[in-house]
């Protein structure tokens, strides 16, 4: 710190330091100009000297010749005008002094003789030879100053005005600049230091975020594992076998719970796959209907405005179903003594550039929400409600599906009035889907005899979706990883009619490359992947191959088999 | 040359020339008067002022000849007066004549009273020469280019540039501003 103000001083005295030197420089400079043109000025006088000398000698030849004394004088009377001359002499051919005048007692010599110019105490005295086709008549001698002292002076004077004037102006510009400098240093130290303090700001608020999130995370997952756990332990301890459905119910409800809250998770971090299909946005909504007046209560009106001819859009339907219910819920929430939660949509032309849209609003008569909350409301773990009724995740997952769905959301509320939540959709260039006749809900036997090649790494669950496939009716083989179940569908494994494969695996291939190569080489057996998470999921539902997200059911598992199945044409 | 710096110097001095006057008539050799050193050295100080035709001079070397026809009223004054003296180069030497004649070689002629030949004879001779003719008037002689006359005590000349013009000669301006008359 001492050190930069010692340098900044320094800096601060070096502005003017160099200022004073430059005007010294100048004052140089110009002193030597001046030198110099004194010296041309009195190279000027002496010819101009001469000249006058030259032209009293000329005027004076007849005079001098003829004693005409007056005449003389006359000429010599002309030359007195000059204030520069101080001293003038005609003599004649013997060197006698013929006429003269001089000023202030100024020196004049008794005999006139010619000689070159001499410069005598800032006096310059020429003489000139007064001659007549040849024959000397004499001579004239004027004695000049080279210029008054005082005019000399004022010159200079005038001179060292401007020099130190221009010096001052140096000198004021550099302490100008000097303190300039000064104040933008301090005003980049001031926006460093700020850039700093909101960096950290953002980092504390990360973590704050963070710990929010963890904390969350682990409340509620330890609320499910007290409720798995103790379950588990009471089963063991009980014969009852009412007591015992009951407890498994729990734990059921318990594992059914924390998938939920993983999905929720991951739907907002965007790591979700999302499984997009081409949808009537009404259609949709309209099959909710009865699920929204299930789950709110009775003094919740729920009305919907939905007009027919909106564009399709191409979303995850299941996850469309939970952000609604995410957004109807909190209406409800929003309205403890009742209310109306009025549902509509309607196409957005696109403008400058952004594409058409499909908006779906919900709009609740509630409390609202205050100015200050609206932008935490898409934070996970932002809840305004009590222990044990919020997650905080509702609305984050309304956000993660928007955006994932290439879409967007905001929110309008005006406290005591009520709050309009808006979700926007791309349109999709898909054409809807044709209804299947009719989707059968049980396994046809053909389907269920179907032998599935299982590629699983990790025993435990290797076990579980074996016997869940058994279950279901499909006969099963497992490999652990891509390479043997390469070996199988070349060898001597026999036939298989689908393939179920994790996404990540250990070895060169994953479970995608697996099913790319599959596609490639079998054509016409069908892949279906499992994942828990997975960047890669996203990829997997682009290129069209069915995906399960794990932990999934039975009845989830029997159903994408059914539909791979038939996608795969072995409904034939 | 000394005798007439000093009679300058008693010029300047304001000393009257009429003191002088009563001695002309027998002014010998050795005793001239101060008005008389004055004209012999006017005599010869015309010339610098004087542009004579080139056919005046056979050569570029040739003197300047003054003519002092009839009676010398210079003596040694003239003499001494042109001693060393050159203008445009030339030496001045001093003829003394008892006639002109037309052929007499002269540059400035000073017509003085002779018993062989009038004044006016004597200019007649070289009239319509290039010849620079004086007199003195102050004497009572006149004719010629420049007569000498005296005014206020003082040497000075009257110029006829007019007849010099016609014989070829030029007179400098600067001779002309100091002629009190000027004739035509």
């Amino acid at each position: 710190m001492l050190a930069r103000l010692s340098s900044r001083g320094r800096r601060l005295a070096a502005t003017p330091v160099a200022g004073i030197a430059v005007s010294v420089l100048l004052l140089v400079a110009s002193l030597m100009l001046g030198l110099h043109d004194d010296e041309l000025g009195r190279a000027e006088k002496l010819r101009e000297a001469q000249v006058q000398a030259q032209i009293l000698a000329g005027s004076l030849a007849g005079p001098l010749a003829f004693d005409d004394d007056d005449a003389t004088r006359e000429y010599l009377g002309a030359l007195a005008v000059n204030q520069e001359l101080v001293a003038a002499g005609v003599y004649g051919p013997d060197g006698r002094l013929v006429a003269s005048f001089r000023r202030d007692g100024a020196p004049l010599p008794d005999a006139g003789r010619v000689g070159p110019p001499v410069v005598e105490n800032g006096e310059l005295i020429v003489t000139a030879p007064v001659a007549q086709a040849g024959a000397s008549l004499g001579s004239v001698y004027l004695r000049a100053t080279t210029e008054t002292w005082s005019r000399r002076a004022l010159r200079y004077l005038g001179i060292a005005t401007v020099v130190l004037l221009a010096a001052l102006l140096i000198v004021v510009l550099g302490l100008f600049y000097a303190s300039a400098s000064a104040a933008n240093r301090r005003l980049q130290a001031e926006i460093k230091g700020r850039e700093q303090a909101e960096a950290a700001l953002r980092q504390s608020q990360k973590m704050e975020a963070m710990g929010q999130l963890t904390g969350g995370v682990a409340h509620d997952f330890n609320n499910l594992l007290m409720v798995a756990s103790s379950g588990l332990e009471l089963l063991g301890r009980t014969d009852d076998p009412a007591r015992q459905e009951k407890l498994r119910r729990g734990i059921g409800e318990a594992i059914e719970r924390g998938a939920k809250l993983t999905q929720q998770l991951l739907t907002f971090a965007r790591r979700s796959p999302l499984n997009p299909q081409v949808v009537d946005l009404a259609r949709c909504i309209r099959g909710l209907h009865d699920l929204l007046d299930r789950s709110l209560r009775e003094d919740v009106l729920v009305e919907l405005d939905l007009p027919d001819g909106l564009w399709p859009i191409e979303v995850d339907t299941s996850q469309l179903e939970v952000a609604v219910l995410n957004v109807a819920i909190n209406a409800r929430d929003a309205m403890p003594h009742g209310g109306v939660i009025r549902i509509d949509a309607g196409n957005v032309p696109g403008a400058g550039g952004a594409g058409d849209m499909v908006r779906l609003t919900v709009r609740d008569t509630g409390a609202g929400i205050a100015p200050d909350m609206i932008e935490k409301v898409f934070e996970p773990f932002f809840t305004t409600k009590g222990v044990g009724r919020g997650t905080g995740l509702g609305l984050s997952q309304v956000y993660g599906f928007a955006r994932g769905s290439g879409g967007d959301v905001t929110i309008e509320s005006v406290p005591g009035a009520g709050t309009a939540l808006t979700l926007f959709f791309p349109r999709s260039t898909k054409p809807l889907p044709v209804e299947p006749a009719s989707a059968s809900a049980s396994a046809s036997e053909a389907e269920a005899a179907a032998t599935v090649l299982l590629v699983e790494d990790d025993d435990n669950v290797a076990e579980m979706v074996g016997g869940m496939l058994r279950e279901l009716g499909y006969a099963t083989v497992r490999s652990e990883n891509a390479a043997s179940a390469l070996k199988r569908l070349d060898g001597d494994g026999g036939p298989f009619d689908l393939l179920l494969s994790d996404m990540i695996m250990p070895g060169e291939m994953d479970g995608l490359d697996l099913a790319r190569h599959v596609a490639r080489r079998y054509p016409d057996l069908p892949a279906v992947l499992m994942t828990g998470y997975s960047q890669a999921a996203a990829a997997v539902s682009a290129q069209g191959i069915a995906l399960l997200t794990k932990p999934f059911t039975m009845e989830t598992l029997g159903e994408a088999l059914r539909q791979a199945l038939r996608a795969g044409g072995r409904e034939a | 040359m000394e005798l007439v710096r000093r009679l300058r110097r008693a010029l300047a001095g304001g000393a009257a020339l009429a003191a002088a006057f009563g001695g002309f008539a027998g002014a010998g050799e050795a005793a001239v008067d101060l008005e008389t050193a004055i004209k012999a050295s006017y005599l010869y100080k015309f010339a610098p002022f004087i542009q004579w035709p080139q056919a005046a001079f056979t050569t570029p070397s040739e003197p300047i000849t003054i003519c002092v026809a009839g009676r010398d009223p210079f003596g040694p004054a003239l003499e001494e007066a042109i001693r060393g003296q050159r203008v445009s180069g030339r030496t001045i030497v001093v003829r003394y004549l008892e006639n002109v004649e037309p052929e007499t070689r002269c540059h400035i002629l000073f017509a003085g009273e002779a018993p062989e030949q009038s004044v006016q004879e004597a200019l007649r001779a070289v009239a319509g020469r290039p010849v620079l003719t004086v007199t003195d008037l102050s004497r009572g002689v006149g004719g010629g280019m420049i007569q000498f006359v005296v005014v206020r005590g003082r040497v000075r000349f009257t110029i006829d540039a007019g007849a010099a013009g016609e014989t070829g000669l030029a007179i400098s301006s600067k001779l002309l501003a100091l002629a009190v008359t000027v004739g035509r």
